[in-house]
């Protein structure tokens, strides 16, 4: 696999990311301050987006999730607890709302791989070469369990602790490792094969 | 990256860029913001439609509890004392009249005219 000239990585970017004004954010937006909202959406639009993308596959799919997310947290908003952290609190309902409409469709629409990609066809330049590891990345990620899924991108993604992950995901901190060392190791195998490949 | 060891507490950083670039949505993050915000000042309007209706379900139930007591308490009152008893045609006919010489006057005058 050539280095590819990925964006930098925000490292618990969203996690971190001023926690002390949240809670007078959700006091604003519950108070029905629009602009308040606003910024809670915008803040956590891309992390909420990524992680139901996980979940779903589909991206349009992942933004109607995202959106009904949102608009449950704004109901739930009274309901947070402004000692906790803010986001966790938020992914676990997108977490739920993923999920939720999983379930719900009758039938997963898998988009089939681009054949060239597949059979290791050509590869003429480097955009191309990203968008067939990205394809394949979402495909291996297809194959995890989804609850492995969130737990890998919620980490390595998103930079969240396991403990943080436990508390989105409701399971125990020990499972979230043990997840998160599954789909790694699967997703890995995934990255060295294509970095051979090329 | 080095094959790592079981639960490593570390994020990947490799693995964490790669999926991150194959997850994310794009540059249209205002325009999912706006999408979101309308959404929610349709979910307000609807919540407030909502309440309204509440309202006026306990406002319609409210009413007829209302108009009931207030149909049995006018019922009641024109109805008079349970225990006074309304004569009888038959008690009429039979009672004795209270001034029993008209009776009389009645018939004599009727079978005179005959």
């Amino acid at each position: 696999m050539a280095d590819l000239p990925l964006p930098p990585q925000p490292a618990r970017q969203v996690a971190r990311i001023a926690e002390q004004d949240e809670a007078d954010l959700v006091a604003r937006a519950v108070a029905g301050e629009r602009a308040a909202f606003g910024t809670l959406v915008e803040r956590y639009a891309g992390v909420a987006r990524r992680v139901a993308r996980a979940v779903l596959g589909n991206p349009e799919d992942a933004d109607d999730a995202a959106q009904d997310a949102m608009l449950s947290a704004l109901v739930k908003l009274e309901q947070y607890d402004a000692r906790r952290p803010f986001g966790p609190w938020l992914l676990r309902i997108v977490a739920n709302a993923a999920t939720d409409r999983r379930r719900r469709r009758s039938v997963r629409r898998v988009e089939p791989l681009d054949v060239g990609l597949t059979a290791g066809g050509a590869r003429p330049d480097t955009t191309t070469e990203r968008r067939a590891l990205n394809e394949r990345l979402r495909q291996a990620l297809a194959e995890l369990p989804e609850r492995r899924r969130m737990a890998v991108v919620l980490f390595d993604v998103e930079g969240y602790s396991h403990g943080e992950i436990a508390l989105i995901l409701g399971i125990p901190e020990g499972t979230v490792r043990s997840e998160v060392f599954h789909a790694r190791r699967r997703l890995r195998v995934l990255l060295a094969d294509w970095k051979e490949e090329g | 990256m080095k094959d790592p060891l079981p639960f490593d507490h570390r994020p990947d950083l490799v693995l964490g860029r790669a999926l991150r670039e194959a997850l994310d949505p794009g540059d249209d993050a205002q325009l999912f913001t706006a999408r979101v915000l309308a959404g929610a000042e349709h979910a307000r309007a609807a919540s407030w439609d909502a309440v309204l209706a509440r309202w006026a379900r306990a406002g319609v139930a409210a009413a007829l509890v209302v108009a009931l007591a207030a149909g049995y308490f006018v019922g009641h009152a024109t109805a008079g004392s349970p225990t006074a008893v309304r004569p009888t045609v038959s008690d009429v006919l039979i009672a004795p009249p209270a001034h029993p010489g008209e009776v009389e006057v009645v018939l004599a005058s009727v079978i005179g005219n005959n």
